[in-house]
């Protein structure tokens, strides 16, 4: 079976074939030469994998947000690369070209919006301050343009993933 | 000794997350029951389902819920509590309610309502160090009426100065000012930043300190007249004035050194009639000199590094001391031994700027092993609310000496697995890999220096990075929906994904 993943920005492909035995794979990453692994689920989430005389625990995370593998106190987000998604495609024409929004992580509260319709704005710079958690978190622009939406006002309350601006 | 009317059997937990579990362990190893109160967005909290008694207090927002002292009251009246721990935040530095509870004839644990506001307002507080005779940092001792006031003390004492909010706590209402044309629009923002977050604009002014260390010292005063010091905690390594590790002993401070701030805080409990556990903060400057910053009035979040380094137990004898014991020892007794440290864990992003990260933890794997502690108030599948302080959970080590602890707080960051949602696990790894951390050359500005320094220890690993994208890939192959007769429901969203992108791409199906 062929696997596309995309994980830490680089898309790899893998290449799995089932050994006789449970849990043996014959694996190949980026038409490398193949290895043998063995691993086992020790609960759900948690891969017990052997390779080449090492031992890993491979812990998978997934949330709303996507999915990723935590090994040896790192995480590693990746995505499945299904070509036939939209998501899949679309990220991967998108460059810093065309407009881009500022959304809100989390709900909370809209506390202070800190440009104006029409404003130039640089890359990372702050456009709106919301509060959750009791904290107070500055939305920045994900790039350097010219704000040409705006639909965040103070006091208003936000849900996730709701568009407050759009640099463009 | 004990008399038996004052004998404390059952206590209300007036808080929710990590410490009201604390207190509740610590109320069962006594054989005393226990009282939970919880907001609507804890029905499913670990405290809520581990005590012996549960009542809901309200909606979830905290002035709604964990806020509401009458409430609180009521249901610890009713379910026949003898006695209120508050923990930290919400009401435990409230003086009305302590003065509530001590009306209702329910032991408050902690001090009397008159100690606490002697000490918890700032000003008040700089008043009582100067009764004390203990070194405070210059500057006023009362609020600025006026701009034109502020101008004489800054002059007075020199710039840099700092304004500080009286009423004030966790950074709101402070602000640093370098020069003369500074302090006016500080003033004003200071003010206004103190009203709104505590209702007071009180403000007064002191020197500041340049590359202080936040050390503080830990009391215990019985309702006989004994108080003791337990030695200091450092907590130098601070984001936004909220602390982010912290340690005891503090390697910067030698015998004498702790001797004398320990007899500095006593002295001050005393002379405000204090009674219960309280922390004594200071800030400490490069020569050794201490200045005396402010009193909690309550049991600290960092209790525990206090906890396993005398070997006492903290939440056990604020019970031992409501119910009127006297401290079972003498300040000649207290030995430290060994060092400990604890990491406060947030759900919060330290690649998006700290941004919080509230929802549903998917994945845990909690670390063990010799030396290490871990006070916490999540599990998997738990969701973490949005209304309240993002912690998590305090990872604390204990070993003979710095070195070993920081090796066991690195050993269980790695055995550590929080999915789901975000956390700053990773930062403690950074913190706790830097040399100038390692050799404790650090003061409040440490952190804010390390973060805005390059990360090398997120530096990509090449092998590492292949074994995850295999483990990927086999989590990937195992999943139903990707093999023969597949999981019903999950195929059928992922053909309506399908769907929906077709349409959206005007293809027909």
């Amino acid at each position: 079976m062929k696997i596309q993943i995309e994980i830490c920005d680089e898309l790899h492909t893998i290449e799995l074939e089932r050994g006789e035995a449970a849990g043996q794979y014959r694996a190949s990453i980026d038409g490398a030469s193949s290895v043998d692994v063995e691993v086992h689920l020790v609960k759900p989430g948690v891969l017990s994998l052997h390779l080449a005389g090492k031992a890993y625990r491979c812990v998978l995370e997934e949330s709303t947000e996507g999915a990723a593998i935590h090994l040896a106190g790192k995480r590693h987000p990746y995505r499945v690369d299904d070509p036939r998604s939209l998501k899949s495609r679309r990220s991967r024409h998108a460059g810093a070209d065309g407009p881009k929004s500022v959304t809100a992580p989390m709900p909370g509260r809209v506390v202070r919006v800190l440009a104006s319709l029409g404003d130039t704005v640089d890359a990372h710079q702050s456009i709106v301050v919301i509060e959750a958690m009791k904290m107070q978190n500055e939305l920045k622009s994900p790039k350097a343009g010219k704000v040409v939406q705006l639909r965040a006002t103070p006091g208003s309350t936000v849900a996730a993933g709701d568009v407050l601006a759009v640099v463009e | 000794m004990l008399n038996t009317e004052t004998a404390i059997r059952k206590i209300l937990i007036a808080n929710r997350g990590e410490i009201a579990l604390r207190i509740l362990r610590g109320c069962r190893e006594l054989g005393i029951g226990t009282i939970a109160v919880y907001s609507d967005a804890d029905r499913a909290a670990l405290h809520v389902l581990e005590a012996d008694e549960a009542y809901r207090l309200g909606p979830a927002p905290a002035t709604d819920s964990y806020l509401r002292g009458d409430l609180i009251l009521d249901i610890a009246r009713r379910a026949g509590a003898q006695a209120i721990h508050p923990g930290y935040g919400f009401l435990s530095e409230n003086a009305g309610f302590a003065e509530a509870c001590e009306q209702a004839g329910i032991k408050f644990i902690g001090p009397s309502a008159s100690a606490m506001r002697v000490l918890g307002s700032k000003t008040r507080a700089r008043q009582a160090a100067d009764a004390a005779g203990m070194p405070r940092t210059p500057g006023s001792v009362k609020g600025l009426v006026s701009l034109d006031e502020a101008f004489i003390v800054a002059e007075e004492i020199g710039y840099p100065v700092m304004l500080k909010a009286a009423a004030g706590g966790g950074g709101k209402g402070m602000r640093a000012v370098f020069t003369r044309d500074e302090l006016g629009v500080a003033f004003t923002a200071a003010g206004s930043e103190a009203e709104r977050a505590f209702g007071s604009d009180e403000v007064y002014l002191e020197k500041l300190i340049e590359r202080p260390r936040h050390i503080e010292i830990q009391i215990l005063a019985d309702e006989h007249g004994n108080c003791v010091s337990l030695g200091e905690r450092e907590c130098s390594v601070q984001r936004r004035h909220q602390k982010v590790i912290e340690e005891a002993p503090s390697a910067f401070v030698d015998e004498d050194l702790r001797r004398r701030m320990g007899e500095a805080a006593v002295r001050l409990a005393k002379s405000a009639g204090y009674t219960n556990a309280g922390t004594v903060e200071f800030l400490v400057d490069e020569k050794r000199n201490f200045y005396f910053l402010e009193m909690n009035t309550r049991l600290q979040v960092e209790h525990p590094v206090t906890e396993l380094v005398t070997g006492l137990d903290l939440v056990q004898l604020q019970i031992r001391i409501a119910q009127g014991e006297a401290l079972p020892f003498k300040q000649d007794e207290i030995r430290l031994r060994g060092h400990a440290m604890e990491c406060r864990v947030y759900a919060e992003d330290p690649d998006q700027g700290f941004f919080p990260s509230p929802g549903k933890i998917t994945r845990l794997l909690q670390p063990g092993g010799p030396g290490i502690r871990e006070d916490s108030g999540i599990y998997e599948g738990w969701v973490v609310p949005l209304e309240y302080d993002p912690m998590l959970s305090k990872l604390i080590a204990y070993a003979p000496t710095r070195d070993t602890a920081i090796a066991r707080l690195l050993r269980a960051l790695d055995e550590y697995v929080i999915g789901g949602i975000r956390s700053n696990l990773g930062l403690f790894r950074r913190i706790l890999s830097d040399a100038d951390f390692q050799a404790s050359r650090i003061d409040t500005g440490y952190l804010d220096r390390l973060l805005s320094s390059k990360d090398d220890s997120a530096q990509a690993d090449k092998d590492s990075e292949a074994i995850a994208t295999l483990a990927a890939a086999i989590f990937e192959s195992m999943r139903p929906s990707n093999g023969n007769g597949g999981n019903h429901t999950a195929k059928q969203s992922e053909d309506n994904a399908w769907k929906r992108t077709a349409r959206r791409e005007g293809l027909r199906l």
